[in-house]
């Protein structure tokens, strides 16, 4: 009985052609006859086969990488296209030669780009919305705090477009200033006569930074005017008009009110948020004002950048106040120096020898009129302080 | 392309191909090096790496290689274009289980048009089918054992003669040694048949 083993050994001597004559006669006509011997044959010839096409996928699968391996150590010592054997002649493809850092850097941009590109995408927005997280943050934050309290100075700039539109008339109907162009205020408050001479009341923040200023009426006159005192911490200035030409306001209808004006008092002001005097009007909600401070009042009256250093008047046209700001987290809290402190500093003035006397006004020609008529009265003592800043 | 610079360039093709049947290392490595340019490109313009160049083109030569090395090769088309779509096909197979994306696009050179038409894919199919044999194989044969292993390997794979392998393994001579070998072979038949056919 032969087993599988030696069948195989008699497969392998047949194949290589080892078997005498007799044998492998004998062993053709037993596979002729026999299906199990055909199928065992068949098998060694599979198997066999397959282990020697391996060993040869092997071996050229070393050939090739050592034909690659050869190729990159060409291409690393450039020599020149060697003479190509039996006789073909091909043209190699142009081939970029790149440094060996450039391929490195290709490679790994063609390897990255679509990675690259998120990461960039999201570097840039993570910066951007730090910034803007920032910037709304302290907007949101800080604000309030430290900026709560808002001068009511106006920034002209702000609305050039109206005051070119503005310009050709202001220049026909101005008597004093020269012909030349004029140059327009960078800031603008509202000032109010103190005496009939010339001497004008606005607040300290409306100058600040000045380098002249322009004292306008609501017939368009215009007058120069210098500053004579500026108290910061009341916020209260006062100006003179230096224009020799000027021959004073005529009598003043207002008083002023030496003590304190009582709550729920109704009040009002004048002032020039805009082009056009504007009035405003409501009532003395506090003896304080902001942050507690006793210098002031606080008033309900909406004002605006522009009101800064209008005059504030009681029902009976005492003058009560001089407008200074207002608070920008609570609804119309406007703030108003107290009159007191006005007379107190004209006081002080009065013992310095002054350039002019301070005649303030005595009568009130105000009490008992309509507010409109008041208001007609009062309208021609209040004027735009235009200031001109240094460039 | 005009036609005398194709037909120029098929009997060039023609000539190369008959250099490696005979067996012309030469004429390989030539071809080779004139093609690596273009599949290298190719491969790094479609998110590849230097490194998936290279296996991606050796796998792709080894496929005509073989073919040529049969001599059944049926070239319809240039070798340039032949090897293009061969290696575009493989590069195209594995971006699609790297990546697993279905929707993968490749960015393809005008001038290696008509790939679609080279009978690349059923070469590719015959060569996958071989390699999953051989890969069976190689797996029977891991399992198989020393000394077995290293006995068949010797003979098969690095052709071997039987008197180095019997003084290799310490046999007492060559006949004991080719006994071994059979016994080893009938072991090795049913390791491979039975993964081979059920797979």
């Amino acid at each position: 009985m032969q087993t599988e083993a030696d069948y195989y050994a008699l497969f392998e001597a047949y194949q290589r052609g080892e078997l005498a004559a007799g044998a492998r006669a004998n062993l053709e006509a037993r596979l002729g006859a026999e299906p199990r011997l055909q199928q065992l044959y068949a098998e060694f010839g599979e198997l066999t086969g397959t282990l020697a096409a391996y060993g040869e996928r092997r071996r050229t699968r070393q050939t090739i990488a050592d034909l690659h391996t050869a190729m990159l150590a060409a291409e690393a010592t450039p020599v020149f296209e060697e003479k190509q054997a039996g006789g073909l002649s091909y043209s190699v493809n142009p081939r970029l030669s790149l440094s060996r850092t450039e391929q490195k850097l290709r490679e790994f941009w063609s390897g990255h780009r679509a990675t690259v590109g998120v990461a960039a995408s999201v570097a840039i927005l993570a910066v951007f919305s730090t910034l803007l997280g920032l910037e709304w943050w302290r907007a949101a934050k800080t604000q309030p705090s430290l900026y709560g309290y808002t001068v009511l100075r106006r920034e002209v700039e702000r609305i050039k477009q109206n005051q070119q539109a503005l310009r050709r008339s202001i220049n026909s109907s101005a008597s004093i200033s020269a012909a030349g162009p004029v140059n327009n205020g960078k800031f603008s408050g509202t000032g109010f006569a103190l005496t009939a001479e010339g001497y004008i009341v606005t607040s300290s923040h409306v100058i600040q930074g000045a380098d002249s200023l322009l004292i306008e009426g609501r017939d368009h006159q215009r007058y120069h005017a210098e500053t004579v005192y500026s108290d910061v911490k009341h916020d209260l200035a006062i100006l003179r008009i230096k224009d020799r030409k000027f021959s004073g306001f005529g009598r003043l209808p207002y008083t002023f009110k030496g003590g304190q004006a009582d709550l729920g008092e109704r009040v009002y002001t004048l002032g020039y948020p805009r082009e056009d005097v504007v009035y405003g009007e409501g009532a003395l909600s506090s003896r304080s004002g902001f942050n507690g401070d006793t210098a002031f009042y606080q008033v309900s009256i909406p004002v605006n950048p522009g009101n800064s250093g209008g005059p504030l008047l009681d029902g009976q046209g005492n003058l009560i106040g001089v407008v200074s700001g207002r608070q920008d987290d609570a609804q119309s809290a406007a703030f108003a120096t107290k009159s007191s402190y006005l007379m107190r500093l004209v006081d002080s003035l009065k013992n310095r020898q002054p350039a002019q006397p301070y005649h303030l006004p005595r009568a009130n020609q105000l009490a008992g009129a309509a507010r409109s008529q008041q208001v007609k009265r009062l309208q021609d003592f209040v004027f735009v302080v235009k200031v001109y800043e240094q460039d | 392309m005009n036609t005398d610079s194709t037909t120029a360039a098929l009997a060039a093709d023609a000539q190369l191909i008959q250099a490696i049947r005979a067996g012309d290392e030469r004429a390989l490595s030539q071809l080779y090096r004139l093609h690596w340019p273009m599949v290298s490109h190719f491969v790094l313009q479609n998110s590849g790496s230097e490194d998936d160049a290279r296996d991606v083109y050796q796998e792709g030569v080894m496929v005509f290689y073989e073919k040529v090395r049969e001599g059944s090769l049926e070239l319809s088309c240039q070798i340039k274009t032949y090897l293009y779509a061969v290696c575009r096909r493989l590069w195209l197979k594995r971006l699609t289980t790297k990546s697993r994306l279905h929707g993968v696009r490749l960015l393809d050179e005008e001038e290696y048009g008509p790939y679609l038409n080279t009978g690349a894919e059923e070469d590719l199919q015959e060569a996958e089918e071989r390699d999953r044999r051989f890969a069976t194989m190689s797996e029977a044969l891991t399992h198989l054992g020393e000394p077995c292993r290293s006995l068949l390997e010797g003979f098969y794979l690095l052709e071997k003669s039987m008197l180095d392998l019997t003084a290799e393994h310490g046999y007492t001579n060559a006949d004991t040694a080719k006994t071994q070998k059979y016994k080893c072979l009938t072991r090795l038949k049913k390791l491979f048949f039975a993964s081979y056919k059920e797979a």
